[in-house]
């Protein structure tokens, strides 16, 4: 048992915790979409969604805004990110999930 | 006119430093308030948020943000929802009001710190939307527990409890003042910033959403689903400073502000989370287990980060992965048991399928934590609830403020981890508690905590209701009482290893007076219980009687009698290996001080 929850840190899962409901469908869709090749565990704990891949994924403005069918501002990811694994790194069209060491 | 995007004036508006002219340097930032390390300017000036987010853009967020959660909780009010919900929900949201939003309003203070003496503008910059947030959580948090003042006054702790020297309040109070308040703007932003707001909070606003969502509790879940959203943005905080602090060869100063921080938070988030998740939210609405959400957000999600940050994971490690076992159960023992001290009416939660899945998530439960709930059972079997009601003070913890307790034997762990410095007597949960004072006892040694209180003597008198009146009961409002009245007991009457008709041991009631002697504190380490006792004896005891004494405190309390078999007393020592005295000897001949600490335990003769 204790031996698993230390191995448990040695994973590279980098991604969004969102609330659950139609931005983060959307979002899903726009990750699958912006990082071709890249597999998503998505687990759904009611009241958010935890989705992860390995090390790196990027979400942009233009496949979310495709997604949902509206214009959509990054900013506005915000009212509906209630955490996220690994680091983070936001522009105006883009926001990036990562980590800088991989074990 | 079209609007620029916000990276084309984003880095004008943020330079906001200049050159002072008429102070200096220093003066305008000094080192305690600022930056203790010296971190070169070159360094400051390349600080570079992660999480960018403009004034505007941020009005225009949050409003939206606040617009859903004011929509929710309108929509819920007509549904009638609180009147249906259990008593053991209504705890939940008791003792989270009580706890949470005025120490929202302490990290509005420590983000006003850092907007005024964070060494690069940037910084500045995001601290002054963090306290814009803090301020709206601790806005949103008094509003909502507001309108269930009028159904009950328990309710009002969500305003008062802060205000009170309640004994769980001091335990967050001290460790948010020691976090948050009293540190300087780069050592807070890694305690705060990056452990509390990144580590700990996810526990509590993003976890415990998920069993609110479950409980049908829609207004709680987004309502801290959307605190938390601020947090993820202005907890980006921490992350550069704690970059260039390792650049520039301060690694072992932030890896020691990291130990300390996360030691004092997991002590208090253990009680304020673990006790809600694994024991009130009710069995077939559990999403998953207090240590399951730990393993996701702070085992896998925290330390992971630590890691990307060039940090080792705390020098503790063992010890807080056994305390993930132990110490929201035995807390949770202590909360029920002294159930007339707390703000809301606990839970006990241990009917035979919720020990039946305790047992499942932590194997190993029932062999311990299981006898001594057993052992309340029968006591309350046998209609003995004054037994369930504490007559003496546990020692309390003089860093982390909660009583010292551990594991109930078999096998029998608690005890407390003492120094002596200059001319006084420190009690500790554990080494971590008492490496945290040592390495800083200017910061600490002169904090009283309640027990330390009464052992100098500063109740008068000195009774259990001082202490309560002293903590804010009955006058805030009533304290609290078992939440389900008892009738979870009537799944154990009759049942195996619980008598019919119950029984008491003689060792539960004890007739002994003083003898004259001198009055004495000292810790009660008694053999199986999960809590070491905080008892006053008479010196002229002998051996017998004073363990005959300590012995109502336990037996019956928290720990069975064995019958045939007689008590024995040593001193306690880490190996449990000090000579046994004999039962005939003079207590005050072993020369015993004040909150010395004796194991009292049973042997055959
Ligand atoms: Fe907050
Ligand atoms: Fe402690």
């Amino acid at each position: 048992m204790m031996a698993n929850q230390s191995d448990a840190t040695r994973n590279n899962s980098v991604g969004p915790v969102l609330r659950s409901g139609e931005i983060a469908d959307a979002v899903i869709q726009a990750l699958e979409e912006d990082n071709p090749g890249k597999e998503f565990v998505i687990q759904d704990h009611l009241a958010y969604v935890r989705i992860e891949t390995e090390n790196e994924c990027i979400v942009r403005r233009e496949t979310l805004e495709r997604a949902l069918g509206r214009p959509f501002q990054m900013p506005e990811l915000e009212v509906n990110l209630t955490s996220f694994s690994g680091r983070i790194e936001t522009t105006d069209t883009t926001m990036r999930f990562y980590l800088e060491k991989r074990l | 006119m079209a609007l620029l995007e916000r990276s084309e004036w984003y880095d004008i508006a943020r330079a906001t430093n200049w050159s002072p002219r008429y102070v200096t340097e220093g003066d305008l930032f000094p080192g305690d308030l600022a930056d203790p390390y010296h971190l070169p300017t070159t360094a400051w000036e390349a600080y570079d948020e992660p999480y960018k987010v403009s004034y505007r853009e941020y009005v225009k967020v949050q409003r939206e943000k606040d617009a859903g959660v004011y929509s929710v909780k309108a929509a819920l009010h007509r549904s009638n929802y609180y009147n249906l919900a259990g008593p053991e929900w209504m705890g939940i949201l008791k003792l989270h009001y009580g706890a949470i939003p005025l120490t929202e309003y302490a990290a509005c203070q420590l983000q006003g710190q850092n907007t005024r003496f964070g060494r690069a503008g940037s910084m500045r910059n995001m601290a002054t939307f963090g306290m814009l947030d803090e301020m709206r959580h601790s806005q949103l948090q008094l509003f909502f527990p507001h309108e269930l003042l009028a159904r009950d006054r328990q309710f009002d702790w969500a305003h008062e409890a802060h205000h009170t020297k309640n004994w769980l309040i001091i335990g967050g109070r001290h460790c948010f003042d020691d976090v948050m308040m009293t540190r300087d703007a780069v050592t807070n932003s890694i305690m705060t910033s990056f452990i509390f707001e990144t580590g700990f909070t996810n526990l509590q606003m993003v976890g415990l959403a998920a069993d609110a969502e479950s409980v049908g509790d829609f207004t709680f879940a987004n309502l801290i689903t959307s605190v938390q959203s601020d947090e993820a943005r202005h907890a980006q905080l921490g992350i550069p400073l704690i970059d260039m602090m390792v650049k520039h060869g301060k690694t072992a100063e932030v890896q020691y502000a990291v130990d300390v921080g996360f030691w004092r938070l997991w002590r208090v988030f253990a009680v304020l989370t673990g006790i809600p998740m694994d024991y009130y939210i009710p069995l077939d609405k559990r999403h998953m287990s207090f240590k399951e959400f730990m393993h996701e957000w702070v085992i896998r999600q925290f330390e992971r980060q630590l890691k990307d940050l060039g940090l080792e994971r705390p020098w503790y490690w063992d010890i807080f992965l056994n305390d993930i076992e132990v110490h929201h159960h035995i807390q949770q023992g202590g909360v029920w048991s002294y159930r007339p001290t707390m703000w809301w009416h606990p839970v006990a939660g241990v009917g035979p399928a919720e020990r039946e899945w305790l047992d499942r998530k932590y194997p190993g439960w029932n062999a311990s934590f299981g006898h001594y709930w057993d052992t309340i059972i029968d006591s309350l079997l046998a209609g003995r609830e004054d037994l369930t009601q504490q007559k003496v003070f546990p020692p309390i913890c003089n860093i982390c403020q909660i009583p010292i307790a551990n594991r109930p034997g078999p096998p029998w762990k608690a005890r407390a981890f003492q120094l002596d410095f200059e001319g006084r007597r420190y009690h500790f949960c554990t080494p971590v508690c008492r490496w945290i004072f040592e390495s800083d006892p200017e910061r600490y040694k002169q904090h009283e905590s309640l027990v330390d209180m009464l052992v100098f003597g500063r109740f008068d008198p000195p009774t259990p209701e001082t202490v309560l009146r002293y903590m804010g009961i009955g006058v805030v409002s009533e304290g609290g009482r078992d939440s389900n009245n008892y009738e979870w007991i009537e799944a154990y009457r009759g049942k195996h290893g619980h008598a019919a008709k119950g029984q008491v041991s003689p060792l539960s009631d004890c007739s002994l007076g003083f003898k004259g002697g001198r009055k004495l504190f000292i810790l009660s380490r008694f053999e199986g219980d999960g809590h070491v006792k905080t008892v006053e004896v008479d010196t002229d005891f002998t051996m017998d009687e004073l363990a005959r004494y300590c012995a109502q405190f336990s037996v019956g309390h928290h720990v069975p009698d064995q019958p045939g078999r007689v008590l024995r007393v040593r001193r306690t020592t880490s190996h449990d290996d000090a000579p046994v005295f004999a039962r005939t000897m003079r207590f005050d001949d072993c020369q015993p001080r004040q909150m010395d600490s004796f194991d009292i335990f049973f042997a055959d003769n």
